[in-house]
């Protein structure tokens, strides 16, 4: 090992040619892509897992098609397609940073309107009935009744989903945006001999991304969860 | 699939006439977008030092925007990216170790040459003296590259395998998945100079061709085709294009190579 591989290219790494007047790049880019990306697929998937519950047979049925269009492309085509090939068919140049986190969001946000459309599902009509009966409207019974039950089922398919989404911001660099794994292969194709070392800092750059997220959304877990609480205090 | 890429084509044109000259364009941004390698030394490759995109493709990426008096704006590509970049509208120009082909100026437009190599091969030293010896090996190409094209359809008993960059068929080359990697004589020559294993290996004595390298364009614009041309000659007159070459190439570098082809000389 060559501690100095790592440590010269540390700020590369980390914040691309930033430091030196270049655009955000590296890990930092990454950080980025992953954040604006996993609020958005989040929004994007409870409103649709929502739209999957709650609207008319004619919505459900052209959501549900758009979902199976978007869960049956691979991301990489999704973004390669989005960045080279609508400029040609509309016009419409979309830069590579905001095309990753747009095709990021909807593909996460298909798989997402399932997820949450399974967590509403599994609170049962009992609540619904309960909800209506007090007088309650359906949007009023979904609001105060089923989404806090529902969101804390659904949260551990929401981390998968972040971590996935993590992950697949390294397809970024077919479209040349400068994320994590790309400047790690800029680094790696100058230096030539050492892609285990490259590579493998990269890897633990990612892992620790990832598992931090995870302990965090588990301890949240924890707090939220009243049974849990109940558990704790007994 | 070929319907669809066609159609998206035809309006690609359309739109290409509707759209003011791109030249226009790139002087009221005040940006000339240059697609350029960041993975191939030393024409285009991240910089240790100064951790920026730099190289000979760049240096002339540098001088046109210069000439247009704008600022310079680097787009990363890899070989297979470099037509796309252009049909889509994402780059102005592309100064990326690009052989001018008779396939690939029906899809963009080509200066002059600046750069002429050959197509030649690494391998491990004595293995490889003759073409002849091509037959039932594997050998490593970039994807979309001139020498993918030429082994596909010139050695059939050759296995091509494509990888998305030459420092990536070379780890391939060291870790045995291929008998060879094939690339521009200039290209090989620089990338086996800075390589820490070099001397396990050598550039192969022969050249399957001699190949031209100009700046791609996109279709159709003759006003940025005719200023790019321009400013490529006076870099040859005022002896700058000398020095981007030594800068590189020259008997100082790690890979020195005699510089055989001036802008403006007749290509066979």
């Amino acid at each position: 090992m060559n501690p100095e591989l790592i440590t010269d290219n540390l700020s590369y790494f980390l914040f691309g040619a930033w430091p030196n007047g270049g655009a955000m790049g590296g890990l930092l880019l990454t950080l980025w892509m992953s954040f604006v990306a996993c609020i958005l697929a989040s929004i994007l998937g409870l409103a649709g897992g929502i739209a999957l519950t709650m609207g008319s047979p004619g919505l459900r049925a052209a959501l549900e098609s758009a979902i199976a269009v978007l869960r049956g492309i691979p991301v990489i085509m999704l973004i390669f397609w989005c960045y080279f090939l609508l400029p040609v068919l509309f016009g419409l140049n979309v830069p590579g940073v905001a095309t990753v986190i747009a095709a990021l969001a909807l593909i996460n946000a298909a798989y997402l309107s399932q997820a949450v459309r399974a967590g509403l599902a599994a609170i049962g009509p009992g609540q619904w009935h309960a909800g209506l009966a007090l007088g309650l409207t359906r949007w009023k019974t979904l609001r105060l009744v089923i989404l806090p039950q529902g969101l804390r089922i659904m949260l551990p398919s929401f981390i998968n989903q972040w971590v996935t989404l993590i992950k697949d911001t390294s397809l970024a660099f077919i479209v040349g945006v400068p994320e994590l794994t790309m400047v790690s292969g800029q680094v790696n194709n100058r230096e030539q001999v050492y892609p285990l070392q490259i590579y493998l800092f990269t890897a633990i750059l990612y892992f620790l991304l990832c598992a931090g997220l995870s302990t965090f959304a588990r301890q949240s877990e924890r707090w939220w969860n009243p049974r849990h609480k109940g558990a704790r205090h007994a | 699939m070929k319907k669809a890429l066609l159609t998206a084509l035809a309006l690609s044109l359309i739109s290409g006439l509707a759209m003011a000259d791109r030249l226009d364009d790139i002087k009221k941004n005040g940006v000339l977008r240059a697609a350029v390698f960041d993975s191939n030394p030393p024409f285009g490759f991240l910089d240790g030092k100064t951790q920026k995109i730099n190289g000979l493709d760049v240096e002339y990426a540098e001088a046109i925007a210069k000439k247009i008096g704008v600022k310079l704006e680097l787009v990363p590509t890899n070989p297979a990216n470099r037509i796309p970049l252009l049909a889509s509208g994402k780059a102005d120009l592309v100064a990326a170790n690009f052989t001018i082909t008779d396939e690939r100026a029906k899809q963009v437009d080509f200066s002059q040459p600046y750069f002429a190599t050959g197509a030649r091969f690494i391998a491990k030293k004595g293995a490889l003296k003759t073409a002849e010896q091509l037959s039932g090996l594997r050998v490593g190409v970039d994807k979309g590259t001139t020498q993918e094209i030429l082994l596909r359809d010139k050695y059939p008993k050759t296995t091509v395998v494509a990888y998305d960059d030459t420092p990536l068929a070379f780890a391939a080359l060291r870790n045995g998945n291929v008998q060879a990697i094939s690339q521009d004589d200039a290209k090989l020559i620089a990338l086996l100079a800075q390589a820490p294993d070099k001397t396990k290996y050598e550039v192969s004595p022969f050249a399957l061709s001699r190949e031209y390298e100009g700046v791609g364009l996109p279709k159709g614009e003759t006003r940025l085709v005719a200023l790019v041309n321009e400013t490529l000659v006076q870099l040859e007159k005022s002896g700058e294009a000398r020095k981007i070459y030594d800068r590189w190439f020259g008997p100082k570098t790690k890979a020195p190579l005699a510089r055989d082809f001036k802008i403006g000389d007749k290509t066979e």
